[in-house]
């Protein structure tokens, strides 16, 4: 299995995807925890919820390993290269896990990346400005939060990569889902009063295990519960679908 | 060893392969041939466990692909379809395949050289040539130095050069005991490097012959060639011998060269060339296969 996952690791290393994905992940990080200290009123500084609010800027590391996640997979079909994977590697399911591996270790790394970024950019920027950062421990919760719903939302990619394997409809889909479908949900459930169901849904529950969301739903641990769910229940139905189908 | 035993894959209401045996000797280069469609890359990709049989059962070296141990280093193959990431250097697709393999990467190196691909290792493989496409996933499948070889349609693409390179290398292979299957459309290529043959027309098996075998299909036939053919004809068929033109003042005859010789002494008739005729691959092929050659030529 380590060398699956090490064959993995260097098929990000080995195409350009590899540098444009880092960029994106570490532009927004910078671009949103440079926002978030560059506008706080001066009431704000020293505050703990600026440090929560600076510190889960680190987040849009977890959007970035989603879409990795299921490039991972999806690549392998647009570019026919999951004939010479299965070629490789006959089982099938091993080179799931190996991708789900990876892709956990990658979104950690990631995720970590991320906030030595927001520390960078924040610490000498509230210095200039006589503050600091609050660094106590529901900073340090939040900073571990955040590495693992990053770990999670990459494995969540995984998953829909695997199950739908078309590169731009699983990308399109995804982030339709996440954005409008869930929502568009949440609404119509809540007219027959079953808004809460809609708490089960991965993108709130993740939301609610990194915090991006905070309502009266899911409690963290209940929400990361639900969320690692959804990464094995995805990650089953790809490996049905990848181990039953014929590679023509 | 390769078997395949009561081979059936159908898709949909399409019957790709229908109850195929055969197997493959080690030791042996043995051409895989059919018309278009006759069902050769759905078996080849059954063999190697791309796709699910219907029914019936494939093994390779005595177990189904799936369940090769350290398969890198057993079965290596070509595929008609070019299988590396078009970003990806061709150094780093068999760097890619090596780590996954477990194989040392110092092989990757003797592989492109090998190959003659040093030169374009660093390039991306999307500017890559057929031919170098073709050569990337031969290299690929020598990697892990592999017992069974499985090649479809491998001489795309290469030049007169690299054909020969390949004839070259897969007799090579087969003598050191190891076994070679492929399929190719280059009859006259097959012929030359092949042991034995496997047609295959709608799935099913119409001829598992060795090339000596195929040769003497022909047999009890003699070519002859004289300045005075039709003088010849008429002498034979005086003797109750039939013949037919064949071009270039020859003619087939259907009697031993013997009989033949034995009437053009008795008739002063000179010859120029008087042989045994040996079918050709070509032509037996389109005997066997005739029909659905009939059908393709008229889509």
């Amino acid at each position: 299995m380590t060398a699956l996952v090490a064959a993995e690791l260097l098929k990000f290393r080995t195409t350009r995807t590899a540098i444009g994905v880092l960029l994106a992940a570490l532009g927004l990080v910078a671009v949103a925890a440079a926002g978030t200290v560059g506008t706080a009123e001066d009431n704000a500084l020293g505050t703990s919820q600026l440090t929560q609010d600076t510190v889960s800027s680190a987040l849009f590391a977890s959007l970035v390993a989603f879409i990795v996640g299921i490039l991972s997979v999806t690549v392998e079909w647009r570019h026919g290269t999951v004939t010479r994977t299965f070629l490789v590697t006959p089982r099938r399911v091993r080179i799931l896990l190996a991708k789900e591996i990876w892709i956990a270790i990658f979104s950690a790394a990631l995720a970590m990346v991320g906030l030595l970024l927001v520390l960078a950019i924040a610490v000498p920027w509230l210095e200039l400005r006589g503050s600091s950062l609050v660094l106590d421990r529901d900073a340090a919760s939040l900073a571990g939060r955040t590495v693992l719903a990053t770990m999670l939302w990459g494995a969540l990619g995984v998953g829909v990569g695997a199950v739908v394997q078309s590169q731009t409809p699983a990308l399109v889909g995804a982030i339709l889902w996440i954005l409008l479908a869930e929502v568009l949900i949440g609404a119509l459930l809540g007219l027959v009063d079953l808004e809460g169901v809609a708490d089960y849904l991965p993108g709130r529950a993740l939301s609610a295990f990194d915090g991006t969301i905070e309502d009266d739903g899911l409690t963290r641990g209940v929400a990361g519960v639900v969320g690692l769910a959804w990464v094995l229940g995805l990650g089953a139905l790809g490996w049905l679908r990848m181990s039953r189908q014929d590679v023509t | 060893m390769i078997e395949v035993e009561s081979l059936t894959k159908r898709y949909g209401s399409t019957l790709a392969v229908d109850d195929l045996s055969f197997t493959v000797a080690p030791g042996t280069v043995t051409g895989f041939l059919g018309p278009n469609g006759a069902g050769k890359s759905t078996t080849l990709r059954a063999l190697l466990g791309l796709v699910h049989p219907t029914a019936g059962r494939t093994a390779v070296l005595g177990l189904p692909y799936a369940e090769l141990a350290g398969v890198a280093h057993r079965v290596g193959a070509v595929l008609e379809t070019f299988d590396a990431h078009p970003g990806r250097s061709g150094r780093n697709h068999l760097r890619v395949l090596a780590t996954a393999g477990g194989i040392a990467t110092s092989r990757v190196d003797e592989l492109l050289e090998l190959v003659e691909l040093t030169g374009a290792a660093r390039r991306r493989a999307k500017g890559y040539s057929l031919g170098m496409r073709q050569r990337l996933g031969l290299a690929a499948a020598l990697l892990g130095d592999p017992e069974v070889l499985v090649l479809d349609e491998p001489a795309n693409g290469l030049d007169p050069q690299g054909i020969r390179w390949l004839r070259d290398l897969l007799r090579s292979l087969a003598a050191e005991g190891r076994t070679v299957l492929l399929s190719s459309h280059v009859l006259a290529e097959i012929a030359q490097t092949v042991d034995e043959v496997v047609i295959i027309h709608r799935g099913r098996l119409v001829r598992q012959a060795t090339m000596a075998e195929v040769e003497a299909m022909a047999a009890g036939e003699a070519r002859v060639r004289t300045p005075e053919p039709a003088r010849l004809a008429e002498a034979l068929a005086c003797s109750g011998v039939l013949s037919h033109a064949i071009g270039d003042g020859a003619l087939g005859v259907a009697a031993p060269p013997e009989r033949v010789g034995e009437v053009a002494s008795a008739n002063r008739i000179v010859l120029h060339e008087l042989t045994t005729a040996r079918a050709t691959l070509e032509e037996v092929f389109l005997s066997l296969t005739d029909s659905d050659a009939g059908e393709n030529s008229a889509q």
